[in-house]
C-alpha cells in the first residue's frame, strides 16, 4: 500500500523525465546537422569522399578542407568580408529606414497614410525574381552594377516592406502617454526617439535585424545576377563555385567547410538577439 | 498688479476643433495661484482635451493660455512650467524609478548634485525611497502612481496637471491616494488642475470645481457652491449622489406650483403662470410627513438599506421617480402611500431651458 505522497512523487519524477527526454530529443534533431557538418569539415582530404556517417574524422583532425576552401576565388576571407559588408550594411540601413518609417506610419496623420501602407505591404506579394531585370537595369544606370553597395541597396529594398510593417506594429504597441510624458520632460525629436522609444521597440528592431541579416547573408540569386567579378562574390555565390568542383569532381570537404564558415555568423547573430526576438514575435499576443 | 501675481493659469477664449468638429467652445477661466481646481464632467465633455491643451500636448485652435502671467499658448510642453500625471502612469518601463524621476532634469541638463537632491526630496515626500532602484514593472499600481507623481514633483512646476490619475486603482487605494494628493497640495502649495469624472474626488479635493459639458463651462465655484447653488439642471443632476430629484412641474402663479397631483408653495414671481418648470430637491432634504399643504403624494416602490442610511424609491402620481434618503425612522413597506416635502429654502427651481429661476 503506497501513500498518496509517494504516488505523487513518482508521478512527478515520470513527468520530469518525459519533459526533459522530449526536450533532449528535440534538441538532438536540431543540433545534429550542425554537428555533422562541423565534424566532417575536419576530415582530411583522403576521407572527404567517404560516406557521411560516422561524421567524425577517423584519421586525425585536419584542416585540409579549409585550406581547399581558401583556394577558391579570392580566398575565403575576401568573400567572408564581402558577405559581412553587404549583410551588416543591409541590417543598418534597413533598421534606420524602417524605424523612421514605422514611427511615421504609427504616429503621424497624413493623407493617404493607409493607402501608402497597404502599397508598401503589397510589394511583399511580388516575387522578387520578377523584378530582377528592372533592378539590374536601374543599378547599371546608376553605375552600381557589380558593386557590393548596389547589392546592399537591393537587399534593403527587398527587406523593407516586412521591416516597416514590423516596426509600425512595434511603435503601435508603445502607449502614446509615454511619448507625451517624455515630451513634457523635454525630450524632443531625435532624443525622444533614441532615449525613450528605441529601448521600447528593441524587440522589433532585433527581429528586423535578424531577418535582414539572415536574408542578406544567405541570398544567392540576386548576388549571382548582379555581381560579375570574382572578387565581389558573396559566400553563397562562392559556395556554388566550390560545389561545382573541378573537372566534375566535387570536393565535399571544402563544401562542408564552407557551410561551417557560413553558419557561424548566423548562429552568433541569432544567439545575440534571440532574447529580444522572441519577445518581438510575442508582442501583443497577451496584454 | 498684485492681483495679476495671484493668477496661476488663465484661459482666454480657448477653442479646439478637429476639422469641422468643435469640441471645446471658447472657454474663459481664471485659476488663482495655489488653487486646486478640478475639471469634472461626463465623458466626452472636453475636460481631458482642455487639460491637454494647457499641457501643450494638444494644439489650441483659437484663444490664449497663460501660466503665471506668461503666454504659453505656442510653447513646447517642457517650457510651460507644467508637469503632468497620466491615468496610465506612463512611466518609462526600461528605466529604474530613479531614472524615471531624473529623466526630465537630465533633459534640461540640470547638474548632477541638483538632480540627486530633487530626486531624493521627491522620494522622501512620496515615501518611495526604497523603490528607487526598481523598474516600474516590479511595482504595484499604487507605487507606480507615486512614481508618476514623483516625476511631476522633481520638475518643480508652476502647475501640476492630473489626468484622471486614480481611475486605474482599486477602490481602497483610490481613497488613500486621494488623501495623499490632498496632503501633497497642502505641502507644496502649487496650482493643481485635476481632471476626473468621479464627483467624490472632485468634491473632496477641489478648491474650485469647473463643471464642463460638451466643451462648455456649465459652472465654476467651490464644492459647496456648486452643490448648494447649481446654476442649471445639468449641474444639479451631475453633482451629488444619489442625484438631485429633478421633477417636472408647472408654475400656477400666486405662489403655487403644481407637482404631479399635488400643489406646493414657491415664490417665483418672475415667471408667467402656466410655465413649465423643474423642481429640484436633494434626497437628503426630503422628509416624509403626514399629509400636509406643502407636500407631494407618492407611492413607495422599494427601499435600499445601506447601513447608515436608506434610499427610498418612490413614484409620484404622474409616474416621476423620487429618491428619498432616510437616516432614521421605521422602515416603510413597499406600496404604501406617503407625503414628501422639503424645506422651502432647500428647494431649487429651474426654468424650461434648465437655467435656475429660484
Amino acid at each position: 500500500m503506497r501513500t498518496r505522497s509517494e504516488i505523487r512523487a513518482r508521478k512527478a519524477t515520470w513527468d520530469r523525465l518525459a519533459y526533459h527526454g522530449i526536450g533532449i530529443g528535440t534538441a538532438f534533431f536540431f543540433l545534429a546537422p550542425f554537428v555533422v557538418t562541423f565534424l566532417s569539415s575536419f576530415r582530411p582530404n583522403s576521407e572527404s569522399g567517404t560516406p557521411p556517417l560516422p561524421p567524425w574524422p577517423r584519421s586525425g583532425i585536419s584542416f585540409d578542407a579549409y585550406r581547399a576552401l581558401d583556394g577558391f576565388g579570392s580566398g575565403i576571407w575576401q568573400h567572408m568580408f564581402n558577405s559581412l559588408v553587404v549583410s551588416i550594411g543591409t541590417v543598418l540601413l534597413t533598421v534606420a529606414v524602417s524605424v523612421l518609417a514605422g514611427y511615421g506610419f504609427s504616429r503621424y496623420r497624413f493623407p493617404f497614410k493607409n493607402v501608402l501602407f497597404v502599397l508598401v505591404i503589397a510589394t511583399l506579394m511580388i516575387p522578387f525574381q520578377s523584378i530582377l531585370t528592372p533592378l539590374f537595369i536601374i543599378l547599371a544606370r546608376l553605375g552600381l552594377n557589380n558593386s557590393l553597395f548596389g547589392l546592399m541597396l537591393v537587399y534593403v529594398t527587398l527587406q523593407l516592406p516586412f521591416s516597416v510593417f514590423m516596426m509600425r506594429n512595434a511603435f503601435d504597441a508603445v502607449p502614446k502617454e509615454i511619448e507625451e510624458a517624455a515630451r513634457i520632460d523635454g525630450a524632443r525629436d531625435l532624443r525622444l526617439l533614441v532615449r525613450v522609444l528605441l529601448p521600447l521597440v528593441m524587440p522589433g528592431i532585433a527581429t528586423v535585424s535578424i531577418f535582414a541579416f539572415l536574408n542578406a547573408w544567405n541570398e544567392f540569386f540576386a548576388a549571382l545576377v548582379l555581381l560579375s567579378s570574382n572578387d565581389n562574390y558573396t559566400l553563397p555565390v562562392l559556395m556554388t563555385a566550390v560545389r561545382a568542383g573541378r573537372l566534375g569532381a566535387i570536393n565535399w570537404g571544402a563544401v562542408q567547410a564552407g557551410v561551417a564558415v557560413m553558419v557561424v555568423p548566423c548562429l552568433i547573430v541569432f544567439l545575440l538577439l534571440q532574447r529580444y526576438y522572441m519577445r518581438g514575435l510575442m508582442a501583443g499576443a497577451v496584454k | 498688479m498684485r492681483e495679476l501675481d495671484r493668477i496661476g493659469v488663465a484661459l482666454n477664449g480657448v477653442r479646439k476643433s478637429y476639422g469641422a468638429l468643435q469640441v471645446v467652445h471658447g472657454i474663459d477661466l481664471t485659476i488663482r495661484d495655489g488653487d486646486f481646481v478640478v475639471f469634472v464632467g461626463p465623458s466626452g465633455c472636453g475636460k481631458s482635451t482642455l487639460l491637454r491643451m494647457i499641457a501643450g500636448l494638444e494644439e489650441v485652435t483659437d484663444g490664449e493660455i497663460a501660466i503665471k502671467g506668461r503666454d504659453v499658448t505656442d510653447l513646447d510642453p517642457s517650457e510651460r512650467g507644467i508637469a503632468m500625471v497620466f491615468q496610465s502612469y506612463a512611466l518609462y518601463p526600461h528605466m529604474s524609478v530613479r531614472d524615471n524621476l531624473a529623466f526630465g532634469l537630465k533633459m534640461a541638463r540640470t547638474d548632477r548634485a541638483e538632480i540627486e537632491r530633487r530626486v531624493g526630496q521627491a522620494a522622501e515626500i512620496l515615501k518611495i525611497a526604497h523603490l528607487l532602484d526598481r523598474r516600474p514593472g516590479q511595482l504595484s499600481g499604487g507605487q507606480r502612481q507615486r512614481v508618476a507623481i514623483g516625476r511631476a514633483i522633481v520638475r518643480e512646476p508652476d502647475v501640476f496637471l492630473f489626468d484622471e490619475p486614480l481611475s486605474n486603482l482599486d477602490a481602497e487605494l483610490r481613497v488613500s491616494m486621494r488623501v495623499e494628493i490632498a496632503r501633497l497640495h497642502r505641502e507644496l502649495g502649487n496650482t493643481m488642475i485635476y481632471v476626473t469624472h468621479d464627483q467624490t474626488e472632485a468634491m473632496t479635493l477641489a478648491d474650485q470645481i469647473v463643471i464642463l459639458r460638451d466643451g462648455r463651462v456649465e459652472q465654476t465655484g467651490t464644492p459647496r457652491d456648486v452643490y448648494e447653488n447649481p446654476l442649471n439642471t445639468f449641474v444639479a443632476g451631475f453633482i451629488g449622489s444619489p442625484r438631485m430629484n429633478l421633477l417636472d412641474a408647472e408654475w400656477r402663479g400666486s405662489g403655487k406650483v403644481r407637482l404631479a397631483d399635488s400643489e406646493i408653495e414657491a415664490c417665483l414671481d418672475s415667471l408667467q403662470a402656466g410655465e413649465r418648470i423643474v423642481v429640484g430637491m436633494r434626497p437628503e432634504h426630503i422628509r416624509i410627513v403626514a399629509s400636509g399643504p406643502d407636500a407631494v403624494k407618492a407611492t413607495v416602490e422599494f427601499t435600499e438599506y445601506l447601513g447608515g442610511t436608506r434610499y427610498v424609491y418612490c413614484k409620484l402620481g404622474d409616474a416621476q421617480n423620487v429618491v428619498v434618503e432616510l437616516r432614521e425612522g421605521d422602515d416603510i413597506p413597499s406600496g404604501s402611500t406617503v407625503w414628501l416635502t422639503a424645506p422651502s429654502e432647500r428647494r431649487r427651481y429651474f426654468g424650461a431651458t434648465g437655467a435656475r429661476v429660484g
